[in-house]
């Protein structure tokens, strides 16, 4: 066998976080390599490497023995790289065979050669089992995996030596699963390297050929054989590094203060019913796209809702009205922080006071000095560096971001937080920091909702773990007596857990 | 500290007042006295009124990131619709008129954009036909007289102190607009909407009534301009305002309000104003044919976006 792949000491910085710290991977022709590991581990940053889309910080990629051109997706393609993305990337108002061949149409001269783009896509879609596809149809009109489909034949459409697949039975059924095993298959055969991720571990053994887990941005283990257990996978995973300092807090539990009942918006969010107590950390854990973002913005009122309704303090608030979920007490700090949380152009006191406008200012009137101090106390209660409330909000790192978020909310006299990822793109050395803040809140009183990937902090800092997957609440676990293993098996279904409730067996979404 | 604030300060905020400085130099070099009079340069003031005071209003709704094309049209939609139907009532009734029909104007183009979800440009692109065809339907194609209204025809004639009156509440509009800008929760609000309007409504701003709100302004600005036009012309015309969203928004985005919204600053409006004023003013003594200077309008616009994108 060749070496198709040879990736070596891949680093790749953001500014304020370490994504790579070091991964390495080999691919060969005419294997299923499956990648593995948490959310955030580095997995999407990795294949994003290797199809050029983002040069890397340092380390080298080796592509059928030649070096890659950092930072040019041309140049992977045209190296023979081809990478189904998560997100289909495909143009929904163009049909089937023009999103197979966007950017290398067939032409004639200048113009465009439909009849054998069309001819050309339906060979693709035969090669893939699905000669029933219409090349014309619209992309837009085609069920999700009749759209994967085409975003693997448009994979095929070039000469394609590589095929990186990010996640592609997600949103299949098992039938569609077994097909697109069977084209994987015929791939390999002809010698193509398949990057296979997944979180469905118990589709390793299937296909895979051999196993690579990332953690943390490195590849902690490599070459594992595809008959590694789904238990063992999990262990490799979670790993034992986590060594996030998680505050002392003691026994909390006041009085209910946010009742959510039957609250529901299909197909995202299932009926979901909870109740968190003042002081208490409640976790939300599950895989992306388990609707933990969905719920938190369906409490919040930010998106329209199907049915139920939400209590703070025993008082209903009206739906689908952010303003009046804002005045009753209940506080968001989005996932995207820089794009939803902040005015990053801001200095700190401005973030700060934009709820308060009314109590701070006099009449219509703001008042600057009472801005600033208002601000200036919370943001020192919770030891944003630098010290300096006029310091724009784009300058500050990510953790010192969050809490800004924080201190506005804190300010505001919150009852409820609802934190979405609350230290995602924040320094593991600040992580600890966050996580005295969030502690120090709920000492305060308010209670908590915490949406993590990171299951570390759900079961060292949660009290109590919601786990969620595909829109449903799954599992509710004691904070105390959870473990990761327990929290990654309800979210990725990959075993009947021993413990409550049992799920159904599994059988199509 | 203010060497930290001198940091902060964005580029053009330093650069538009020396333009003008540098503007009132080359006038007073190339024709000494004539430009250098005080008449003279109240006269710049007076000229730039109409467009100016439009100007504060767009100043606000380009913060939020919206545009507002049609300006032109209902300046002169106002002032038919004021000249039309409450010539007889006297100049007050004229005013409120006038100003009125402005703000319902602004008010139909804050529905389409706020609740009807239309892109303003599409929504004000409409009001600037719909409105230019109400000024000449009613108007029947031909200009009102209103040489009897006596207080109309003073504020366009008039000077107090040597000032002229339109530049007296041209100056008055752009000082309110800062102070609402600035000074007031309202002007906060409407930054955060332009600025980031998912963090917006995330932090309990009811952002469709903001969005709303800045098209009313615009409109009742654009009324208040129409009284000053038709004042100094002493009638209302359906064919006045023709090209004045251009001078109103050119004069917001080289003050260096970005049209991203979220950035904005009247200061810079009201350099803005000026310089162009000056610009044409200088041109005029230079006896310039109005065409040419027309086409240095768009070279201008063009250079001074230019030059702001790569300030940002």
């Amino acid at each position: 066998m060749t070496a198709i792949l040879e990736v070596r000491g891949l680093v790749k910085v953001f500014p304020g976080v370490t994504a790579l710290a070091g991964v390495d991977l080999d691919v060969e022709a005419g294997e299923v390599h499956c990648l593995v590991g948490q959310n955030g581990a580095g997995k999407s940053t990795l294949i994003k490497c290797v199809s050029g889309a983002t040069p890397p910080t340092a380390g080298t990629i080796r592509l059928l023995g030649h070096d890659l051109v950092a930072g040019r997706p041309g140049a992977a393609l045209s190296a023979g790289v081809a990478t189904m993305y998560q997100e289909l990337d495909l143009v929904p108002d163009l049909s089937v065979s023009a999103n197979i061949f966007l950017g290398h149409e067939r032409r004639i001269g200048p113009l465009l050669a439909r009849r054998a783009m069309r001819r050309d896509a339906t060979e693709l879609l035969a090669r893939l089992g699905h000669a029933t596809l219409d090349p014309d149809a619209q992309v837009a009109e085609l069920r999700p995996a009749d759209r994967q489909l085409v975003s693997m034949a448009r994979a095929l459409s070039r000469d394609v030596r590589l095929l990186i697949m990010d996640e592609p039975s997600a949103i299949l059924d098992p039938p569609e699963v077994d097909a697109l095993f069977a084209v994987v298959r015929r791939l390999t055969a002809a010698g193509v390297g398949v990057i296979y991720i997944s979180h469905r571990l118990d589709e390793i053994a299937r296909i895979g050929d051999r196993i690579t887990v990332l953690r943390d941005g490195k590849t902690v283990a490599s070459n594992l054989p595809a008959t590694t257990s789904p238990e063992q996978l999990v262990q490799r995973m979670i790993g034992r590094s986590f060594s996030e300092v998680f505050p002392e807090r003691s026994d909390p539990h006041g009085d209910v203060v946010l009742q959510v009942r039957r609250l529901a918006r299909r197909p995202d969010l299932a009926e979901t019913s909870f109740e968190v107590r003042s002081g208490e950390i409640l976790g939300v854990g599950g895989l992306v796209g388990a609707g933990r973002t969905e719920l938190l913005r369906a409490i919040a009122g930010l998106d329209p809702v199907d049915g139920g309704e939400v209590l703070v303090a025993g008082r209903v608030v009206p739906r689908g009205r952010p303003d009046l979920a804002v005045a009753a007490g209940i506080g968001v700090a989005p996932e995207e922080r820089k794009s939803q949380g902040l005015w990053l152009d801001w200095d700190q006191v401005h973030n700060v006071t934009i709820c308060d406008l009314p109590r701070l200012g006099r009449g219509p009137f703001t008042d600057a000095a009472a801005e600033h101090r208002a601000a200036a106390a919370q943001l020192r209660s919770l030891a944003v560096r630098p010290d300096d409330p006029l310091r724009l909000a784009s300058e500050l790192s990510g953790g010192n971001q969050q809490k800004v978020v924080l201190a506005r909310w804190l300010l505001h006299a919150s009852a409820v937080l609802l934190l979405d990822e609350p230290t995602r793109g924040v320094d593991v050395g600040a992580k600890a920091d966050v996580y005295r803040v969030i502690a120090e809140l709920a000492a305060r009183g308010l209670a908590i909702v915490m949406v993590s990937s990171e299951l570390a902090e759900l079961v060292g800092f949660c009290d109590r773990i919601l786990v969620m997957r595909e829109g449903a609440v799954v599992a509710e676990l004691r904070g105390g007596r959870a473990t990761e293993e327990m929290i990654l098996r309800h979210a990725l279904r990959a075993e009947p857990p021993p413990e409550p409730p049992p799920e159904s067996p599994r059988a199509s979404p | 500290m203010t060497l930290d604030a001198l940091r902060r300060m964005k580029v053009q905020e330093l650069a538009l007042p020396l333009v003008v400085v540098l503007l009132v130099v080359i006038g007073a070099v190339l024709k000494g006295t004539i430009f250098f009079s005080t008449a003279n340069l109240w006269n710049v003031l007076l000229q730039a009124s109409v467009a100016g005071t439009v100007a504060v209003g767009m100043t606000f709704v380009i913060a939020t990131g919206g545009i507002d094309l049609a300006v032109g049209s209902v300046l002169a939609a106002a002032a038919i619709v004021g000249g039309h139907y409450f010539h007889g009532a006297g100049s007050a009734w004229f005013m409120a008129g006038t100003i009125l029909a402005g703000a319902a104007a602004g008010a139909i183009n804050g529905i389409a954009v706020a609740w009807l979800r239309i892109v303003p440009f599409v929504a004000t692109l409409a009001m600037l036909a719909a409105a230019r065809g109400i000024a000449q339907q009613i108007s029947h194609q031909t200009p009102v007289g209103l040489y009897d209204l006596e207080a109309l025809t003073r504020i366009g004639s008039q000077r107090v102190l040597g000032i002229p009156i339109p530049a007296i509440v041209f100056l008055v509009v752009v000082a309110l607009g800062a102070l609402v800008l600035n000074g007031t929760r309202y002007g906060r609000y409407v930054v955060a909407v332009g600025g980031n309007r998912e963090a917006a409504r995330i932090a309990g701003i009811r952002v469709r009534p903001i969005v709303f709100s800045v098209y009313v302004l615009v409109g009742v600005c654009t009324g208040i301009a129409s009284v000053l036009q038709t004042g100094q012309l002493a009638s209302a015309s359906p064919v006045v305002g023709l090209g004045l969203e251009l001078d109103a928004i050119a004069a917001v985005v080289i003050g260096g309000t970005s049209l991203a919204g979220g950035r904005c600053t009247m200061l810079g409006t009201f350099f803005g104003v000026l310089t162009f004023a000056l610009i044409f003013n200088l041109l005029t003594l230079e006896n310039v044919e109005s065409q040419v200077q027309q086409i240095l309008r768009g070279v201008i616009i063009l250079g001074a976006v230019a030059v702001q994108r790569r300030g940002h």
